[in-house]
């Protein structure tokens, strides 16, 4: 039954936990396209402190997660109908709307005021126990991603994670890590390049 | 506009659109791809299933109370409370905005051969995004022998959540209930029996509308799910 659509990823995965995870949420959303406020509720309490989680990293700001979290959460419900589980996993789907939405709010010219506490909490955040690379691996759904991010040089894994959690621009990375902006570009690419190939091979 | 022809091009820029490294007038332009090309949309999302759980590395952290508070009090205030008729308000203002794509559609339907004879009368349905969705007609009363209802989807990638169906519901004049024509699969081209208690009532209903029921249809025998598509009849 395994195909080579990475989108399944989440469904067929590494983890029968991982699998009965997704395949609740999945169940729950349906409910939630058929207006039911309870499965909302239990919908919630499962993914809230995941996704609050990222979008704190994102921001950095308690106040903004707060409100893009309510707004992505509100998507969530008017959309459910929309949630089709062949195309991406239930997880993956809420994740990116969050993601999106607080990269958009990034680009907005508020984030002046984010301008020095961003580059502090970036290296705290390497010094955390668990750091990012622990936490992944202790994840059922990014297990296969942590190891793959492993195996890249550690200039393109660190590009790859600051473009992910920061939304920054090639011309951004370079000056955050004072490095030429075509270095930078390879880096990014190769590495995107590897992590496919690895994650490929992963599920075969 | 570059269309992006080149295979690992493509590839490339949608594993950049969804790690967030291509910005300014690239991603722009890559976003209005995205409406079209149903490829880019499937390299799109397969990047977003590689890439997406990265997030697991923030960890988790409990949003304050509050938080859930605030988005229960917003969910509460949505259509599906209100009720059957505040959502026919909403669909019933959507659908007179929206009269110059339906006569585009109907101009188009024309030109297209069809077996039966060209005075059906049909209702383009639309989502909420007033794009159109589905088509559905019927022939005239006066026509010969049995009135199947034809029901053509316009959606690219139609679907339901799990268990659940599609229910076609005519919508009679005044206060009336709804009354359901059946259950609507996901194949594009597709014929529903017109019940014949119905027949004499689908010439003077308003319009159609699908919503969406847990599988095999409403329990009640009145809608009890979220409306997706709601068109109106054009005679």
């Amino acid at each position: 039954m395994l195909d080579s659509n990475p989108a399944s990823f989440g469904l067929i995965s590494r983890g029968s936990r991982s699998q009965a995870q997704a395949e609740r949420l999945a169940a729950l959303l349906a409910q939630c396209a058929l207006g039911n406020h309870a499965a909302f509720a239990d919908l919630y309490r499962a993914t809230a402190p995941k996704l609050f989680g990222v979008a704190l990293r994102i921001l950095r700001r308690e106040d903004w997660a707060e409100e893009v979290l309510q707004e992505c959460y509100v998507n969530v419900w008017n959309h459910a109908a929309h949630y089709a589980v062949a195309k991406s996993a239930p997880l993956t789907w809420m994740t990116s709307i969050v993601r999106n939405h607080c990269l958009d709010w990034l680009r907005r010219p508020q984030r002046e005021a984010a301008g020095e506490e961003y580059d502090v909490a970036l290296e705290n955040w390497r010094d955390e126990n668990p750091g990012p690379m622990e936490r992944l691996l202790a994840s059922s759904e990014a297990a296969a991603l942590a190891r793959c991010l492993g195996e890249l040089e550690g200039r393109q894994r660190q590009s790859i994670m600051l473009a992910f959690f920061h939304g920054l621009s090639h011309s951004e990375l370079a000056a955050h890590l004072k490095q030429p902006l075509g270095t930078v570009k390879t880096w990014v690419r190769h590495g995107l390049a590897r992590l496919k190939r690895c994650l490929a091979g992963a599920q075969a | 506009m570059a269309s992006y022809r080149n295979p690992q091009l493509r590839d490339k820029l949608a594993a950049e659109y969804v790690l967030g490294t291509l910005r300014g007038r690239a991603r722009a332009r890559f976003q209005s791809l995205l409406k079209y090309d149903t490829d880019l949309r499937r390299l799109v999302a397969d990047w977003q299933a590689r890439l997406t759980p990265m997030a697991a590395a923030a960890g988790d952290i409990e949003p304050p109370a509050r938080l859930w508070r605030k988005i229960a009090a917003r969910i509460r205030t949505t259509a599906s409370e209100g009720g059957w008729s505040t959502s026919l308000a909403f669909w019933r203002s959507l659908a007179a905005a929206s009269m110059t794509a339906v006569f585009a559609l109907v101009i188009y339907l024309g030109a297209a051969p069809e077996a039966e004879p060209p005075i059906a009368t049909l209702a383009v349905m639309f989502d909420k995004q007033a794009r159109p969705a589905m088509l559905v007609s019927w022939p005239p009363r006066e026509a010969a022998g049995e009135r199947p209802i034809r029901v053509r989807i316009l959606q690219e990638h139609p679907s339901m959540p799990a268990n659940t169906s599609w229910e076609l519901w005519m919508l009679p004049g005044g206060k009336a209930a709804p009354l359901s024509l059946g259950l609507v699969g996901l194949e594009p081209a597709q014929v529903i029996k017109l019940e014949p208690q119905f027949a004499a009532m689908i010439d003077q209903a308003w319009g159609v509308a699908l919503t969406l029921e847990p599988k095999g249809g409403s329990p009640t025998g009145a809608p009890t799910g979220p409306v997706i598509f709601e068109g109106q009849w054009i005679k």
